[in-house]
């Protein structure tokens, strides 16, 4: 055990010497203040929320760090104007989410665009930075049709402002899973000059009861933001789920305990505490005789 | 031929000389010290240890491993070598079954100490879960106490009402507790008839207690999915660790008490020797199911395994590991196997060696497979990555292996550690040209 402490001592003393130097760099960087950069994405879910997607994060000794709980406003610009419409702040991983809940409320331009900014005031750690997000409004309609026994999703992607179809835009037809969506065919179909998509959907696709949740989304788009629309419909393979819930089993609740675990517990503990109350009695006979 | 008088003077509980009071004075500092810590630990709540989310079991785990493991003397020695029929068995198994009573009443204390919630301690037993290994351990416990318990009453009987006559013109307040824990004893047929069929029936109910006991404790750990545990070796593998660590500790208790109490002439060389053959035969098989242990999946090479075996065979634990290994089971097989290495001193030092080794193997069994999860270690503090105890882990670990030595020096005090009754009709029957085997 000799060796054994002498490795620690040494560990520790080296572990101290390197904390020391570089502990002192890591003070030095500090007293410099760094950019906060900010990311922003405008998401619409059809008939849902309208939200931004904000990411913090500033360079520090060549690493991207995040840049946790700072607190962002979110002006919209109108007219050389620009007016607050909320506040939000950025989470442990520099993540913020600001739902915009009245959407009508908003001016577009007179192009039919939105003009946002989310805007850091600087603190003692990192400068004041700002990053703005500019989209037109745009609606997904989508429905389920079927043809020829064969499953589809329609999905119509509009210029809100214009009233006009949306030609040669990519959008993504999937099925909303528990970790990440399952894409359906292709990775994306690009939009007619109806600003149609029609995808067949496989009617091997597992869902409960049957159903599934599709979606067809407009991913990140430089014009219109990332648009969302839901559609549930009853053409999956039903899932059989095969439970145990009710059953007696050995991850089963302390209520629902196999019997024979049960049986074999209780009759151990019956058998032996009862040849001790056996042997109790001896000690009191023992005592008596 | 000693009398039987003088018998009783030889091996009738003697007052603690200064040394021995000496003794008693540093285990209640450490004691103390522990119960200081441990009191702040409750107050703080164990963030005052080094345990986190990947090292959950840490020093206080391995502690009570290793009671447990100790606890398999009395059961080991007492009901294997009385079911054997070997007489040489006399002089030892009462230090036997009190250094079981004494580790397996620090072992429930231990596992109540690793709960950050003690007050919670009974929300085990209402509200058990009949499928964890954790309620089948609440279970076997305070059974297998209550076992130890009446393996050592039950001969102590005849003892203690010898010790009310001995003592009673010397010392009548003793004599008087003596006479109430002798029950009445006066050695009729009929108390001689109930006293040896309840020696017989819970010296054959402990050995399964015992070995349930032990299984149990490895179950709850290979019925957990992880590297280095989920062995269906895990088993046989505690109960012949068990056996290492419960003979070891039991020749090292031997030899300090034949020298404080002055046994010479009751626990001799004899007795060393057929002990020193007892641990080499353990060592072996324990050997034997390290080997299984270990070489197996390093032969198989899965990559978590190999991760866990270099940690063990090269890494940050090898000093440990072959201490344990070499020093704890390899060097002590090859010093008993020689006549000089079965001497009383020589014995000493190598149980010494033996229960070092043992409470160092239970520290490895439990850390190392703790901090190579399956899942990988992301996203949380570098120091999760490592474990080493706290000095409050420290102090409280010192303050249970004091109060089991406390246990232990107050039982041998009072209680007279050689079978004085037993070693009178042994004595008698073997002038007789028989030797006892009841």
């Amino acid at each position: 055990m000799k060796k054994f402490n002498i490795t620690y001592f040494i560990s520790f003393v080296i572990i101290i010497s390197l904390n020391f130097v570089l502990g002192s760099s890591n003070l030095f960087a500090q007293t410099k203040k760094a950019k906060a950069r900010i990311n922003v994405d405008y998401v619409k879910v059809m008939d849902g929320e309208h939200y931004l997607n904000i990411k913090a994060s500033a360079r520090i000794n060549k690493k991207t760090v995040v840049v946790s709980d700072i607190e962002l406003s979110i002006l919209q610009e109108f007219n050389d104007e620009e007016i607050e419409i909320g506040t939000t702040s950025t989470d442990a991983s520099g993540m913020g989410k600001f739902i915009i809940n009245n959407f009508e409320d908003l001016q577009p331009d007179s192009l039919g665009v939105y003009d946002l900014i989310v805007s850091f005031a600087g603190n003692e750690l990192f400068k004041k930075s700002s990053k703005d997000v500019s989209f037109r409004n745009a609606d997904i309609n989508v429905e389920w049709i079927v043809k020829d026994s064969i499953n589809y999703v329609n999905a119509k992607l509009i210029d809100t402002q214009m009233d006009s179809a949306i030609a040669e835009m990519p959008l993504v037809v999937q099925v909303e899973r528990l970790f990440r969506p399952l894409v359906i065919g292709e990775d994306s179909y690009e939009t007619d000059e109806n600003g149609e998509i029609e995808v067949a959907i496989d009617d091997d696709i597992p869902g409960i009861d049957g159903n599934l949740d599709l979606e067809v989304v407009l991913s990140e788009s430089d014009d219109y933001g990332s648009i969302i629309a839901k559609l549930a419909a009853p053409i999956g393979t039903v899932i059989v789920e095969e439970s145990t819930f009710d059953q007696r089993t050995m991850w089963s609740p302390r209520g629902k305990t196999p019997i024979f675990l049960l049986a074999l517990t209780y009759s151990f503990v019956f058998i032996v505490w009862g040849i001790f109350i056996y042997l109790f009695f001896n000690l009191i006979r023992i005592n008596k005789s | 031929m000693k009398s039987r008088e003088q018998f009783i003077q030889d091996l009738a509980p003697k007052k603690f000389t200064k040394a021995e009071k000496i003794w008693l004075g540093l285990l209640i500092i450490v004691i103390f010290a522990g119960f200081l810590a441990y009191v702040d630990q409750v107050r703080s709540g164990l963030k005052v240890t080094n345990l986190n989310d990947y090292a959950l079991w840490g020093i206080y785990i391995s502690n009570f491993v290793f009671f447990i493991a100790t606890s398999f003397v009395g059961a080991a020695t007492v009901a294997i070598l009385r079911l054997t029929k070997n007489a040489w068995r006399t002089p030892l198994v009462r230090i036997a079954e009190i250094i079981s009573l004494a580790a397996i009443i620090m072992a429930g204390v231990t596992i109540i100490i690793d709960l950050g919630r003690p007050d919670r301690a009974l929300y085990t037993i209402i509200y058990a879960r009949f499928q964890s290994p954790i309620t089948w351990d609440v279970i076997i416990i305070p059974t297998y106490l209550v076992a130890i318990f009446f393996l050592l009453y039950f001969p102590l009987l005849p003892d203690l009402a010898i010790l009310k006559e001995f003592y009673n013109k010397s010392n009548p307040r003793l004599s008087k507790w003596y006479g109430k824990l002798s029950l009445n004893w006066k050695g009729s047929t009929v108390q001689k008839a109930l006293q040896q069929k309840s020696i017989k029936i819970i010296a054959v109910l402990v050995l399964p207690l015992g070995l349930i006991l032990q299984t149990i404790d490895a179950w709850l750990f290979s019925s957990t999915y992880r590297i280095g545990w989920n062995s269906t070796n895990f088993g046989p593998y505690f109960i012949s660790g068990a056996f290492v660590a419960g003979v070891g500790t039991l020749v090292v208790t031997i030899y300090m008490v034949r020298k404080v109490k002055g046994l010479e002439d009751y626990i001799t060389d004899y007795h060393f020797d057929k002990l020193g053959k007892f641990l080499a035969l353990a060592c072996l098989i324990y050997l034997y199911f390290n080997a299984n242990e270990y070489l197996m999946p390093a032969y198989a090479s899965t990559v978590n395994e190999e991760v866990h075996l270099d940690t063990l065979f090269t890494g940050h634990y090898s000093t440990i590991f072959w201490f344990v290994t070499i020093g704890g089971l390899v060097v002590p097989v090859i010093l008993l196997m020689f006549k000089k290495g079965r001497k009383p001193l020589a014995m000493f030092w190598i149980g010494i060696l033996v229960v070092l080794a043992s409470w160092w193997k239970r520290y490895i069994i439990v850390t190392p497979t703790l901090l190579h999860p399956y899942l990988p270690i992301q996203g949380v503090p570098e120091s999760w990555r490592d474990y080493f105890p706290s000095l409050h882990e420290w102090l409280i670990t010192g303050s249970n292996l004091a109060t089991a030595l406390l246990i232990l020096t107050l039982l041998v005090r009072y209680l007279p550690v050689v079978a004085i009754q037993r070693t009178i009709d042994e004595s008698e029957l073997e002038n007789n040209g028989q030797i006892g085997e009841s």
